[in-house]
């Protein structure tokens, strides 16, 4: 199918089946809104075969072009279709199980995954291994009963409230510092061994999650990669964070930026040359971040593509926070009697995570000087 | 909209830095880079039709070669030369037969004609130049490349004219970028035949289009060196490149590169349309460029503030780019003007 048939078929699709009441629901900030509907329309996702479009069709997927993918995130975030509760499942942890995975792991969960059906989330980051992550603690080792028993901690755990699976970095050999000795377990949620606790963000809702594990219990096959290898896993995850679906988020930020314009229009702020300067700065860079980030799926990218993209949209969206209250003056600054925030507000607060989660600012700056520019370490 | 060199323009792009990496940059005898760059490699007449001794290439072409010229800022006039080859070609498609630049391509095509564009101002003021009778009269400074020009495109109001550079009076500047010079062009109801296909709005679009190609590729070079010299010295008995203070600007260095690099080729790839792409790209690109010239000088301590050492050249064509045919502040407005943002 051409390009342009297939974006008519997604429109088509969408315009269908997309409920009105999640429309515009679940988006960054909002993750924790109308989550039983916004489960099932990830049922009605998959039964429909919109996951794992790029996933092998030997795997399950439908096997389709960078270009195609990016088309249908553009169409379901023009359609302001809800905030995805299975993309970890299906942007993380499936490609994972792709690059690592046994055929029976495959086997058994890439399925749950296409159907919408399981949702997962991510144990990696930990009360002290944030942008150090070799440092992590959570430990698990073989019980005699053969299975493994998981203890520790997780923290900044997205939809873990929800989530069926839960991904963790452990370290299995206890013997072991640093990034060797840990292993990538396949941890089943609804056990007594899980307990998860909500965090309270500075918006006042939460979409982050403590997760504690005591005496959790892995089934000795649930082991992605070999015991041990689970540095090499996680580095394959870490890649492929934020690939395709930027171009449906660009359109997100599209649709912000305008509903910004157009609040800057009515309380007369665009006349203001410093904030009209700042607004028309805030477009252009817009166009610039899209540029980039087609340019970074083409051949002969360095590898450190996804990096810059990541520190463009993260700045350029905390940049676009500040604006949107800005442009309200001093309106912006009074909420509801509960903490109601207005859409500005929440931007405004919620964009303060954005150089931070997937990788800081300063893990990014890194991993560019180092692997891109090849600076010499110290 | 994304762009790669296709396999011509790849073989183009190492051609010419071969070419250009021999030394016939800065300081080498005058004309021998511009006969080599024309007489060997044609490039003046990549986007001239092939029935005028041209390749017949597009923009994408000249663009190519513009970034390499801007690697190193080869003194030579290339950019307004093929862009006019560009534009007088583009008029002559159209126009068949009765196309009366036809005249000029072949000498652009083969080296023995340059070219300048003589706008009237950064933004095209309306009334500064005009045309009567197919006469143009009106006063233009800033002509990049305008001194050793043999022949100018000269916009007036929104018609583009063609004036042979013996009809107007030309006055050398001297120029804080000694790589490009500059000069003023006065016309006195000198001689002109038109222009057509292409507007004076289009021309100055284009040729931001082909500011920013240059920027890019000017800005690619100065934190390729600056990284290569934080890589090699050493103080504090360590390699500069493994302070993290310094590591972390060279980063952001990277991001504003890679992304106006893409800017670039989106403008150009866009270039049927260029009224807002050409302020963009060439506000941001000459605005990373401009940081990166800066930061270029910076981070190589007191030898990137000596004439020696080639940091300043880069920082001079930087602000240089910034200043002309709209700074950043005009670009700004005029984008938010032709987007109708407000």
């Amino acid at each position: 199918m051409d390009d342009s048939s297939f974006r008519e078929s997604v429109r088509d699709w969408l315009a269908a089946h997309l409920p009105v009441e999640l429309v515009g629901s679940g988006g960054p900030g909002r993750e924790h809104e109308l989550i039983a509907e916004r489960l099932s329309w990830e049922r009605t996702l998959g039964s429909a075969g919109w996951i794992g479009l790029g996933w092998p069709a030997a795997d399950g997927g439908r096997g389709l072009p960078w270009r195609q993918q990016a088309i249908f995130y553009e169409e379901y975030a023009r359609a302001g279709a809800p905030g995805r509760v299975g993309h970890i499942g299906e942007q993380l942890l499936g490609p994972t199980l792709l690059a690592f995975g046994t055929k029976e792991q495959k086997k058994r969960f890439l399925p749950g995954i296409l159907a919408g059906t399981t949702m997962w989330c991510q144990g990696y980051s930990e009360p002290d291994a944030g942008s150090d992550l070799a440092g992590l603690r959570t430990r698990a080792a073989p019980g005699a009963d053969g299975r493994w028993r998981v203890n520790g901690q997780k923290v900044w755990t997205s939809l873990a409230q929800v989530a069926d699976w839960c991904f963790v970095l452990a370290r299995t050999d206890a013997s072991s510092s640093r990034h060797h000795g840990l292993s990538c377990l396949l941890v089943r949620m609804d056990q007594p061994g899980v307990t998860v606790r909500p965090i309270v963000q500075l918006t006042g809702t939460s979409e982050f999650n403590e997760v504690f594990f005591d005496d959790a219990v892995a089934e000795p096959g649930d082991v992605v990669g070999e015991p041990g290898d689970g540095w090499r896993v996680a580095l394959g995850t870490l890649s492929v964070e934020r690939g395709v679906s930027t171009f449906g988020q660009q359109l997100g930020f599209a649709r912000e930026l305008s509903a910004v314009l157009s609040a800057a229009r009515s309380s007369g702020a665009a006349s203001d040359p410093a904030l009209a300067a700042r607004l028309t700065d805030a477009w252009i860079e817009l166009q610039v971040l899209r540029f980039t980030a087609e340019s970074a799926f083409v051949d002969g990218a360095s590898g450190v593509e996804p990096n810059i993209v990541k520190l463009l949209w993260a700045s350029w969206h905390q940049r676009l926070g500040e604006l949107a209250v800005d442009v309200l003056g001093p309106s912006a600054s009074v909420c509801g009697p509960s903490y109601e925030l207005s859409d500005a507000q929440r931007l405004f607060l919620f964009t303060r995570a954005d150089t931070i989660y997937g990788g800081s600012n300063e893990i990014q700056r890194n991993i560019i000087a180092e692997r891109g520019l090849g600076l010499p370490r110290g | 909209m994304i762009v790669v060199d296709t396999p011509e323009q790849a073989a183009l792009r190492a051609a010419l830095r071969d070419l250009l990496g021999r030394g016939l940059g800065a300081g080498a005898p005058a004309g021998t880079l511009w006969k080599r760059m024309t007489g060997e490699l044609g490039l003046t007449g990549l986007a001239v039709p092939e029935s005028h001794g041209g390749a017949g290439a597009g923009l994408a072409e000249i663009a190519v070669a513009v970034s390499e010229t801007g690697r190193v800022l080869a003194p030579v006039p290339y950019l307004s030369t093929a862009l006019a080859g560009y534009v007088l070609g583009y008029g002559e498609a159209d126009a068949g037969d009765a196309g009366a630049p036809g005249e000029f391509l072949r000498g652009i095509a083969d080296g023995s004609v340059r070219a300048a564009f003589a706008f009237a101002g950064p933004v095209i003021p309306a009334g500064a130049l005009t045309v009567c009778g197919g006469r143009v009269s009106g006063v233009a400074s800033n002509v990049l490349d305008g001194a050793c020009a043999d022949l100018f495109v000269v916009a007036c109001d929104d018609s583009l004219w063609v004036v042979w550079a013996g009809d107007a009076r030309v006055t050398p500047a001297g120029t804080l970028d000694q790589t490009r010079p500059q000069a003023t062009a006065e016309f006195s109801s000198a001689e002109a035949v038109p222009v057509t296909g292409v507007s004076a709005a289009m021309a100055a679009d284009l040729f931001r289009v082909l500011l920013a190609v240059e920027s890019a590729g000017a800005a690619a070079h100065c934190l390729d060196v600056t990284v290569e010299y934080l890589r090699t010295r050493s103080q504090f008995g360590r390699a500069l490149g493994t302070f993290q203070a310094l590591r972390h600007r060279c980063a952001d260095l990277a991001v504003e590169v890679a992304s106006a690099t893409a800017t670039a080729s989106a403008a150009v790839a866009g270039a049927a349309d260029p009224g807002v792409l050409g302020p963009l790209a060439k506000k941001y690109c000459a605005d990373v460029f401009w940081h990166v010239a800066a930061e270029m000088i910076q981070l190589h301590g007191g030898i990137g503030c000596t004439w020696e050492h080639e940091a300043h050249r880069y920082l001079k064509r930087a602000k240089t780019t910034q200043l002309v045919l709209g700074s950043p502040a005009e670009l700004r407005r005029l984008v938010a003007a032709r987007a109708g943002l407000f």
